[in-house]
This record gives C-alpha cells, sequence and structure tokens, in this order.
C-alpha cells in the first residue's frame, strides 16, 4: 500500500521534475510563481494603499520608501504593480478557463452532432474568429462601456472559436473508433459517451494550449486597459500604469517600467512555462516549432 | 540521406526577432517628411466629422474648412489678434450695421461650379444665419440682417443692430466661408465629410478616417499659395502620444500636453522649437441639472465645494497651468480672479446631508485623453472624501462630442463631465455656448438661464469696456450660482514644430495651416 502510494507521487513528480530540468521550464515556473505569489499576497506587501492619491509624493524614483516609484499622483508604483497582478493574473485565469469550458462544449457538439449543426457552428466560429481583436473590443466597449466584464467577453469571444475548432477536429477523428463504437452498442448515451470516452482523449493538448495563451490574454488585458477600454479608473492595472508612464516617459521612465516590466516578466513565464509543458508532454509538437 | 532545414517561425524566434527589430527601430532615428519641402505632416486632435462651415464639431475641422471654401477673412498669424482677407479684396465697416465687400475678382469652385460671387457671399451668410439651418453658429450671425448684392462682386452686410464681435469672432473664422449657392442648392442638404465646390488655397484630396486627411494645393488658387504641395493630418487624440510621434520623425508641427511643456522647453528634441502661448480655452467639471441625481442644486453645489482646484490642476498640468475662474482667459472683459465656490469638504458633506444625498453614486465621463483622466482621477478622491462615489468614463472623441446631444440618447443619463472649450478672442464667444438655445447643443449641463440670456445679448451690442467687464463677470457668477459649474483652468498652449518650418499660429497658438510655410 505504502509502496503503490510513493509510486504513485514519484509518478506525478516526473512531469515536474523534467520540466525543471529545462533551463526555460525552471525559469518559466519562477516567474510564474513569483508573479502569481505577488498578486495572492498584495494586501500583505503592499506598504501603501494602492488608490491613495498623495499629490505632494508624485513621481518620486524609486526608492526604499516607494520600492518601485510614485505616479503622477503620488501612488505607490510597487502597490499598484501588485495589485494590478491581481486584476491581470485574475481575467487571465477566468476568461482561459469560461473560454475553454465554452470551446469544450460547442466543440464537443460540434464534433459529435448532425451535419448540419456541425456547418452552421463553424460558419459561427469563423465569423468570430474574422474580426479584428481591437475591433470587437471597440464595438464591445462602445455598447457596454469599459469594465472588466468588457475584457473577459473579449478574450472569451476571442478564444472560444479556436478552442472549439481543436476539439471539433478531434471529436470528428474519435466519433468513429472502435471504443466509442463499443461505447454506443452497449446503450450509452451520447452524454455519457462524450464526457466518459471523448472528452478525456481530446482535453490534454487543449490545456497546454491554455497556458500559453494565458499570456496573451494578459496581453489583451492591459492594452485594453492601456487604451482606456478596460478597467475603470482608479482600480490599477498594469496596461493602466504603463499608460500613465508613457505620458512622461521621458523624465519619469520608471512608471513605465513599473508597467511593463510584470507583463514582460508574466508573459516570457506563462510562455516558457508553457512551451515546456507542451516539449514535456507533447515531443511531436515540439517539431512542429 | 539529406537533412531539410526547417524555415517555420517558432515563437521563441519570433520573440527575439522581435526584440531586435525593436531595438533597432529605436536606434535608427527617421526622418521629418517634410525635409523634401512639399509636405507638412501636423497632428490633430480630432478626425473630421463634418466639413460643413454651419456645422463644423471642432478646431481641427475649422482648419480643414477654411484651407477648402475661401473664408472673406482668416485670423492674422502671430503675437496680436487682427485679420487677413483671403476672398475679399477690399472689406469695410461703413457705420455700426453696414459693412461693404468686394471679392477678389477670379476665385474659382472646383467640380466646375463656376466663379465665386456676391450671391455666393449672400447664401453663405444667411444660410448659416437661418434659425431653419438649427446651426449651432447661427449666433455668429445672430444680429445679421440681410446680405445686398451691389454686383457680381461687391455687396454689403446689413446688421440689424451693432455687433461689436464681427471683426474678432465672426468674419475671421469658419463663419465667413463661402460655398458655391449652386452647388448647394444641388446637394440639398449640409455637407458631410466629401466636400463640393471647393474653393481654397488646397483642396480635400484624400480622408482616411481616422487615418489621415490629406489637403493638396489648389492649382487654381491664384493668389498667395499655401506654403506646401501637401498637408497630411493625423488624427491623435492623446497629445503625449502626439509628442513621441514628433520625437520619432513622424510630425512636423503638433500641440503638446501642457504637462509636457516645462521638460520640453528644458531640452527639446534636436533640430526643433517649442512654443508656449497663452490660451484662450477653459476647462471645468460640469453638472448636467436636469440629470435625477443632480437635480437638487445643495448637491451641486456639494459637489462645487469639494473639488480641490488647486490641486486638480496642478496634478493634471504638472504645475505648469494655473487655477482659472470662469470660461473668460485673462485680457479679456469679463475676466475674473475668483469664484463664488471654495474648497471646503466639510461643507461640501453638510450640504449632501441637507440634501439627503447618503451614498451618493455619479458618473464622470471625459475624453480619452492622459491630463484629463489624471485630472479625473483626483475629482474621484475629492468626491469620494466627502462620501461621493464617483466612476470614470473614458470616451473617444467620436463618442464623447455626443453625449450630450439632444439627438442623441444618452444626454439625460449624463451626470459629471470634463470639458475643454477653445474660444475666439472676444467674451462673447465664451458665454454663447451657455444660453439657453445651446440646451443639449453644446450646453450639456442644461443651464436655463433667461437673465444670463438677456445678458449675453447685451453684451453683442455694448462697446463700452468697463460695462462689458460687468457683464461678463456677472454672466459667470450666475453660472456659479447656478451650481453647474466647476471652473478648472484656461491652460496654457504648448506647441513644438521642426525648424525646418514656420508655422502659422493664432496669438493663442491654434493653427492656421493655409498660413504654414517652409523656413
Amino acid at each position: 500500500m505504502f509502496a503503490a502510494a510513493s509510486e504513485d507521487r514519484r509518478q506525478w513528480l516526473k512531469p515536474l521534475v523534467r520540466i525543471l530540468r529545462e533551463p526555460l521550464g525552471a525559469l518559466g515556473i519562477a516567474l510564474v510563481i513569483l508573479m502569481v505569489g505577488g498578486a495572492a499576497l498584495a494586501d500583505f506587501l503592499s506598504a501603501f494603499e494602492p488608490n491613495k492619491i498623495s499629490p505632494r509624493d508624485r513621481f518620486q524614483g524609486p526608492s526604499l520608501t516607494h520600492l518601485l516609484g510614485t505616479d503622477q499622483l503620488g501612488r505607490d508604483l510597487f502597490s499598484r504593480v501588485l495589485h494590478g497582478g491581481r486584476i491581470a493574473l485574475s481575467v487571465a485565469l477566468f476568461a482561459t478557463a469560461a473560454s475553454l469550458i465554452i470551446g469544450i462544449v460547442l466543440g464537443l457538439i460540434a464534433g459529435y452532432g448532425p451535419r448540419w449543426l456541425d456547418n452552421l457552428m463553424i460558419l459561427l466560429f469563423d465569423s468570430i474568429k474574422s474580426f479584428p481583436t481591437v475591433m470587437l473590443a471597440l464595438a464591445l466597449v462602445t455598447l457596454f462601456g469599459p469594465s472588466l466584464t468588457a475584457v473577459v467577453v473579449v478574450v472569451v469571444l476571442v478564444n472560444v472559436p479556436g478552442y472549439a475548432r481543436i476539439i471539433r477536429t478531434q471529436t470528428l477523428a474519435l466519433k468513429t473508433s472502435e471504443f466509442v463504437t463499443a461505447a454506443q452498442s452497449m446503450g450509452a448515451s451520447t452524454a455519457r459517451i462524450l464526457r466518459h470516452h471523448i472528452m478525456p482523449n481530446v482535453i490534454g493538448p487543449l490545456l497546454i494550449l491554455a497556458s500559453m495563451d494565458i499570456p496573451v490574454v494578459i496581453a489583451i488585458e492591459a492594452g485594453m486597459s492601456f487604451l482606456g477600454l478596460g478597467v475603470r479608473p482608479p482600480t490599477p492595472s498594469w496596461g493602466a500604469i504603463l499608460n500613465d508612464g508613457f505620458t512622461a516617459i521621458r523624465d519619469t521612465p520608471w512608471i513605465a517600467i513599473a508597467g511593463g516590466l510584470p507583463i514582460i516578466l508574466t508573459t516570457l513565464g506563462f510562455t516558457f512555462l508553457g512551451e515546456t509543458l507542451r516539449d514535456v508532454f507533447d515531443p511531436r509538437l515540439k517539431a512542429r516549432g | 540521406m539529406t537533412q531539410s532545414r526547417d524555415f517555420g517561425v517558432s515563437r521563441r524566434s519570433f520573440l527575439a526577432a522581435a526584440g531586435a527589430f525593436g531595438a533597432a527601430s529605436v536606434a535608427v532615428p527617421r526622418m521629418a517628411l517634410s525635409q523634401d519641402g512639399s509636405v507638412l505632416t501636423v497632428r490633430s486632435y480630432s478626425d473630421l466629422q463634418v466639413l460643413d462651415p454651419a456645422f463644423r464639431l471642432s478646431l481641427p475641422e475649422d482648419d480643414i474648412i477654411r484651407s477648402i471654401f475661401a473664408p472673406l477673412l482668416i485670423p492674422q498669424a502671430g503675437d496680436t489678434w487682427g485679420w487677413k482677407a483671403i476672398a475679399v479684396d477690399s472689406i469695410e465697416q461703413l457705420d455700426d450695421v453696414t459693412v461693404s465687400f468686394r471679392l477678389k475678382d477670379n476665385i474659382g469652385f472646383t467640380d466646375g461650379f463656376g466663379q465665386m460671387t456676391a450671391e455666393d457671399v449672400k447664401f453663405s451668410i444667411e444660410r448659416m444665419a437661418d434659425p431653419a439651418m438649427e446651426s449651432p453658429y447661427a449666433g455668429d450671425w445672430a444680429t445679421l440682417k440681410e446680405v445686398e448684392v451691389k454686383d457680381k462682386l461687391s455687396g454689403l452686410i446689413h446688421l440689424k443692430n451693432k455687433f461689436v464681435p464681427l471683426w474678432t469672432t465672426t468674419l475671421p473664422t469658419p463663419a465667413s466661408c463661402i460655398l458655391s449657392k449652386r452647388a448647394m442648392e444641388e446637394l440639398g442638404d449640409k455637407i458631410t465629410t466629401k466636400p463640393v465646390a471647393q474653393s481654397g488655397q488646397y483642396l480635400l484630396a484624400d480622408w482616411q478616417p481616422k487615418q489621415k486627411t490629406i489637403l493638396k494645393r489648389n492649382p487654381d488658387w491664384a493668389h498667395e499659395p499655401g506654403g506646401f504641395d501637401e498637408i497630411h493630418i493625423i488624427p491623435i487624440e492623446d497629445p503625449a502620444t502626439a509628442e513621441r510621434g514628433f520625437e520619432a520623425g513622424d510630425l512636423d508641427y503638433t500641440w503638446t500636453s501642457v504637462s509636457s511643456l516645462p521638460r520640453l522647453k528644458e531640452n527639446p528634441p534636436a533640430g526643433s522649437v517649442v512654443l508656449e502661448k497663452p490660451s484662450l480655452a477653459y476647462v471645468w467639471l460640469g453638472m448636467n441639472q436636469d440629470n435625477e441625481a443632480l437635480k437638487d442644486i445643495r448637491i451641486r453645489r456639494a459637489i462645487q465645494h469639494a473639488i480641490d482646484r488647486q490641486t486638480v490642476v496642478d496634478a493634471a498640468y504638472f504645475g505648469a497651468a494655473s487655477v482659472g475662474n470662469g470660461i473668460i482667459a485673462p485680457g479679456l472683459p469679463g475676466s475674473r480672479d475668483s469664484v463664488a465656490y471654495d474648497y471646503d469638504p466639510d461643507k461640501a458633506r453638510a450640504l449632501l446631508a441637507e440634501a439627503g444625498a447618503s451614498n451618493l453614486f455619479v458618473t464622470l465621463d471625459i475624453l480619452n485623453q492622459s491630463e484629463r483622466l489624471t485630472a479625473a482621477q483626483v475629482i474621484q478622491a475629492n468626491l469620494a472624501d466627502v462620501g461621493v462615489t464617483c466612476e470614470i468614463k473614458q470616451n473617444d472623441s467620436g463618442t464623447f462630442w455626443t453625449l450630450g446631444s439632444k439627438d442623441g440618447e444618452y444626454f439625460m443619463n449624463l451626470q459629471l463631465l470634463l470639458q475643454r472649450f477653445s474660444m475666439q478672442p472676444d467674451p462673447s464667444w465664451a458665454t454663447v455656448w451657455f444660453t439657453p438655445e445651446q440646451v443639449g447643443v453644446w450646453n450639456w449641463e442644461r443651464f436655463d438661464n433667461a437673465e444670463y440670456k438677456a445678458l449675453h445679448d447685451q453684451g453683442l451690442s455694448e462697446s463700452d469696456e468697463g460695462k462689458r467687464d460687468e457683464i461678463y463677470r456677472k454672466m459667470q457668477g450666475l453660472m456659479d450660482e447656478s451650481g453647474c459649474y466647476v471652473f478648472l483652468t484656461h491652460e496654457v498652449v504648448g506647441a513644438i514644430h521642426r525648424d525646418t518650418i514656420v508655422p502659422g499660429l493664432k496669438p493663442n497658438g491654434e493653427s492656421l495651416l493655409s498660413e504654414f510655410k517652409s523656413a
């Protein structure tokens, strides 16, 4: 019994060890832990309230009091970056998870359902996909106003067609396989076949793809906030901090650095992690670049 | 066995290449577009939306309109206010109510609409003044009686009564742009973004929405020619973005943000000239008095007392601008040095309590610009301090400039707005936008005061400086009393241009594209 549990743990640790053996994988995990940890512990690590303005302290350079300096309203940038991380990561995780769930469901329906429904859904996916992301964001923000919800909706709309198409293709391939035919002949319901026989076989590559999409989502959120289409002021967001810094980049570059650095580090972290995950779990994809 | 090499682009190689490309683009400076002397590239703060002189929406449109439709006069470029004749050979005030003019002999309209005549002058001016047209600029010709045509090129402008701002804020503006009567009658509607029968020093050659407007020198213009073969006008809303564009060599001239002026003056980019001009503009926080949440004057007064104007202005303009006390800039009749409300959060809280407005929630609409956003966040913090929750709504220019229009659907939901108007060098040009006729046009606070209107009319025909000063001060006092306004600043105007050009600018720094020349 004890030996079996120990074997299980080793099985579980094996991929982790393989990821950590890859230099980029280790760096990716370290960066992700750093950013996620910083966001999670923002309340404990921040010495200042992130939205508290103090005009007398504006444009202070990095110091022991203000580790990343202050912005044009005298707000502590370190606190804003940490709290901005919460926004970026929660949007990324929530929107990616929502996209995955919707994408999987729609992909399974398209792949396993009747031909006409498949054609209709493909038309829908392609229509959505053909919309440029910025245009879509602008249209939604014009309709509903800038907000965190708008950012999430944009991300979900942008990501769902891609995920659904992958699931659909794999479902089509598995639909006629022997184990599915066997399950059908044993009277398994469609829902059971999709849940127990097809989904476990198609979800793996999608999870890797989703982990690699997280930096894209973070960039979308930051981009929309930079343009004033994302979270509403004074809520801290990396894109909004970058925009604040952009105004005075020649004299006070630390504001733009404070906004840009976490975007770069998080993007690199998730990209390295995603690529290493892909290399470890699906070496065939590595060959394709 | 042969080995094939994979030339596909991986994410890693893309990141590496993008990084290298970015570094290279920073390292290699680009050349200014006007260095061949034929193309001038300037920034405008908004894209064009309408080219009809009677329905223009913004200063950049004014500049394009007076370049493509010859006006009788334009403002004189330089440091003193005056005018310069464009379409007229002569123009003269004969008495208080009569102006004579004679057009230049050979100004033609494009598209085969023939020569510009005094009939076209009559049509254009009377069209703008016609109440049926509902032009927001009808006030420019409010005292017009008629335009009398004497012969093909000459005529008389008859006024109903004396109109003091005629030579400062009516004739040298697009209100004197001449349209072809025949072309307009054939069009049967107002001009949108496609001009008909152009006649100016430049012609509109191309408009790519949100990207570029191209003016080309009019080959048939037989008088003082425009300074460049082409003028490219790039709409960039945010001045900070425009400054980056200038520094990158993509622009030859741009307004800068006020907040950047100290830095740019101290350390101007190579080959450039930084200008600082006194501004006639005015910036204020407005409150829609017809909105349900703001109907109680005690709430509006509370908001007036809640705002620390000095901090708002210091934060937004980094100390480069001072606090303003009204809509009339220093140096003009009616300019004030104080307002009727002071910064008093305790008084604000007391007024809110008296009005029973606990947990008040308001929205603040702003144009999506760095300075406005900074100012809005200080206002938001000031309001939070007295217990009012304020949500900032950033709008692009296309949306923002229609928010309070009675033709839209949003105007009754509009609550607070951060607004900036530019003006001409006469106080009536500031006060006209807040008259009852302008409610739902440009008067988005829906301030409706009969005494204010009467004073405005009185000011138009009063030529005594002292009396005008008293009239316009009183009008701003009425605005204070309404609780609808928190006056913030008149700003200053900052501009930067290449030393290879000589910009044509009004004394307040506004551009006159047709007056730009090569150095």
